[in-house]
């Protein structure tokens, strides 16, 4: 027989039931909310650069560096403004093009993505920085381009300084030990080759060196013509420039076999050994010099390739780019922290302009860029620059900024 | 003067690399009436399986290029047979079919060897001096297979039944099916024929220039533009564009510069189609 109760009781019982349903309301509420906050608070990092093709060393080796440094942060409870965030990596092969980078910045905006590290060369940069200022994209890039950062593009960091400031220091080695009056710089002709075979041209001819420039179309597999080309003026050096490892490493093996014996310079972005492999051993090579992103023999920079290793349990990409890319996946994640926010790009800029360069591998540095690109936005590290002599590895020099 | 030398060799030396290469896409297309955007592939497939046979099962150079070969024609057989051959006369199915195993192809050697080159180098070193002049010796050799192998394209296709076969298919279908050929059995055959050539030379000039899963991207558009200016179809046209090819690429590359060699060879390119629009040797009307 049911249970029959008068309006009265009726109205006082649910009077008693009011704050234990506003009570398990509120409970659940607050549940879900911390339950979505956590949802929420999943940061993605976008790694953005070339994983094919010639310039593959390249972009794996930041995509090494960003995967590093999510592990560094998941494994260290990586907090932002009280709350436990968790840290991935989405990737996406740009090919070294412009339109590949462009075409990535929206990939990667679509999927969630605010903070990019990469991308790698100067088309890529000049592609992607207007699509990611449209979509309010944290850049932390590399590339030697003469524009890579500016005041108009407030919120595109600089991962390291372009051939003027390490470019002397090198070439003076090169001088001291192979005694080279004139050379040929060899690049694409595109912004990744010209921005940088022309300042490293500059460079030369600021020591007494004759220095000409000589351009190929990038996609060249065939080098003997260019090579044909390159001895016919007869220098007694050839620098590679900012050719991608594997053109190196093609361009090494013609001139070697094309009867060209005099040193053989890479004043662009490293990977001495895929140029050994492709060029056929370090005997090819023969005398060679090269500039290094950081001092890579210090035994504190070898260690991020250990923790690579612990944390993510496979070898550190090859490419020594690695090292440096790990101090701007590094401090992008600080930043974060430091600015209390995963989602505000320009707090998140406030907070890395005001952090200080101090890496515990790389070491100490400063931001610079004011004088050349207007805008104090550029890592400014130690770096190194390496020496071959009669096939004998001489190792990496370590050189300070403004040595 | 070496130079001038010396720019005559590398173009005789790309001219035979890209012949043996345009030879197989024209084949196709003069057969089947097909254009194959995965010719590229099967050339980069061909370095692989050199690579592989090489350093993997410890083969000897010249028996990696034979299973090179038997390998990318087993599967340009393959393809065509199961694939290809239900849409043979569908010009668009045929294109996206084939783009798409050019896609399948270099990101399956990405995902199996990764996007690094691997180290595979010519098993023939050294190279000859003649005054200031050097020439390499894995060139000699490349060109030396590149001539015998299209010596041997030239008489399986005119010398033997076979090419006879095939060359009837390729004037006139039609007429050719009521005299007694087979498409079904030569168009495989045809096709498997073409694409070993590709690996052929994928096997070849890679270990000497560079193998990655890419290295077919600037094949396929060599291949194009010698087929066009030699003339859709035509095998004698292939040969000729190959060499005129290789030849304005290296003068004007050793003479210009590398940026001004690109653009010399697709103008004389537009300036020879714009004076022969079917190409040097090619038909107003294919009759497949």
């Amino acid at each position: 027989m049911p249970r029959r109760t008068t309006r009265g009781q009726a109205a006082a019982a649910a009077s008693a039931r009011r704050p234990l349903f506003a009570a398990t309301i509120a409970l659940a509420m607050a549940l879900g909310g911390q339950a979505g906050a956590q949802q929420a608070c999943e940061v993605k990092l976008g790694a953005l650069g070339p994983m094919s093709g010639p310039a593959a060393q390249w972009g794996l080796a930041m995509l090494g560096a960003a995967e590093l440094a999510a592990a560094e942060a998941n494994a260290r409870n990586f907090t932002v403004a009280g709350r436990r965030c968790t840290v991935s990596v989405v990737s996406y092969d740009t090919r070294y093009t412009a339109e590949g980078a462009a075409a990535g910045i929206n990939n990667l905006a679509s999927q969630g993505v605010r903070f990019v590290i990469g991308p790698v060369g100067s088309p890529e940069v000049t592609g992607a920085k207007p699509v990611a200022t449209r979509h309010n994209l944290l850049m932390f890039a590399n590339s030697y381009a003469k524009n890579a950062i500016g005041p108009q593009w407030p919120l595109v960091f600089h991962l390291g300084p372009g051939p003027s400031e390490w470019a002397a220091p090198i070439v003076l080695m090169a001088q001291q030990q192979f005694g080279m009056r004139s050379v040929v710089v060899v690049a694409p002709n595109d912004q990744g080759g010209t921005d940088i075979a022309s300042v490293d041209a500059e460079v030369y001819r600021s020591l007494g060196i004759t220095a000409t420039e000589e351009y190929y179309q990038r996609g060249t597999t065939n080098f003997a013509p260019i090579v044909t080309r390159i001895l016919s003026s007869r220098p007694d050096a050839v620098d590679t420039a900012s050719s991608p490892p594997g053109d190196s490493g093609l361009i090494v093996r013609q001139l070697r076999q094309a009867g060209f014996t005099g040193p053989i310079g890479h004043l662009g972005g490293p990977g001495t050994e895929e140029i050994i492999r492709v060029a056929g051993g370090i005997d090819v090579l023969k005398n060679f010099y090269w500039y290094e992103v950081v001092p890579t023999e210090d035994p504190q920079v070898r260690a991020i390739a250990d923790e690579y290793k612990r944390l993510l349990g496979r070898d550190a990409p090859e490419n020594t780019n690695m090292w440096l890319w790990v101090v701007g996946a590094r401090m992008t994640l600080r930043a974060m922290e430091t600015a209390g926010t995963t989602t505000d790009t320009r707090k998140v800029a406030e907070a890395l302009r005001a952090m200080p360069v101090d890496d515990p591998n790389v070491g100490r540095g400063s931001w610079a860029g004011q004088r050349f690109f207007g805008i104090n936005q550029e890592l400014s590290l130690p770096f190194g620059a390496g020496l071959i002599v009669d096939g004998q590895n001489r190792g990496v020099r370590r050189i300070e900024v403004g040595q | 003067m070496h130079e001038f030398w010396s720019a005559a060799i590398i173009g005789v030396s790309l001219g035979a690399q890209y012949a043996l290469l345009a030879l197989g896409f024209t084949l196709i297309f003069g057969i089947l009436g097909v254009i194959n955007f995965a010719h590229g592939g099967f050339y980069a497939l061909g370095g692989y399986v050199a690579y592989s046979a090489v350093s993997g099962l410890g083969l000897p150079y010249p028996l990696a290029v034979l299973a090179a070969v038997l390998v990318t024609a087993a599967l340009g057989y393959v393809y065509e047979l199961f694939v290809i051959e239900r849409f043979v006369d569908d010009h668009l199915a045929t294109m996206m079919l084939t783009l798409g195993l050019y896609l399948m192809i270099s990101t399956g050697l990405l995902a199996v060897f990764g996007p690094q080159s691997p180290e595979f180098s010519f098993p023939v070193k050294g190279s000859y001096s003649i005054g200031a002049l050097r020439i390499a010796k894995e060139n000699l050799v490349v060109l030396a297979v590149c001539g015998c192998a299209i010596g041997a394209i030239y008489w399986l296709i005119y010398r033997t039944d076979l090419g006879r076969a095939l060359r009837a298919l390729a004037d006139d279908r039609q007429v050719a099916t009521t005299q007694g050929m087979r498409p079904r059995l030569l168009f495989p055959l045809a096709f498997g024929l073409a694409t070993g050539l590709a690996g052929l030379t994928g096997a070849l000039v890679t270990p000497i220039l560079a193998l990655s899963p890419s290295a077919g991207d600037p094949v396929l558009v060599t291949s194009f533009l010698t087929v066009i200016l030699g003339g859709l179809g035509s095998i004698a046209g292939a040969t000729i564009a190959a060499l005129i090819v290789g030849f304005i690429e290296a003068y004007a590359s050793v003479y210009l510069g590398g940026s001004a060699g690109a653009l010399v060879l697709f103008i004389m390119v537009l300036v020879i189609l714009l004076a022969r629009p079917t190409g040097l040797f090619g038909r107003q009307i294919r009759g497949a």
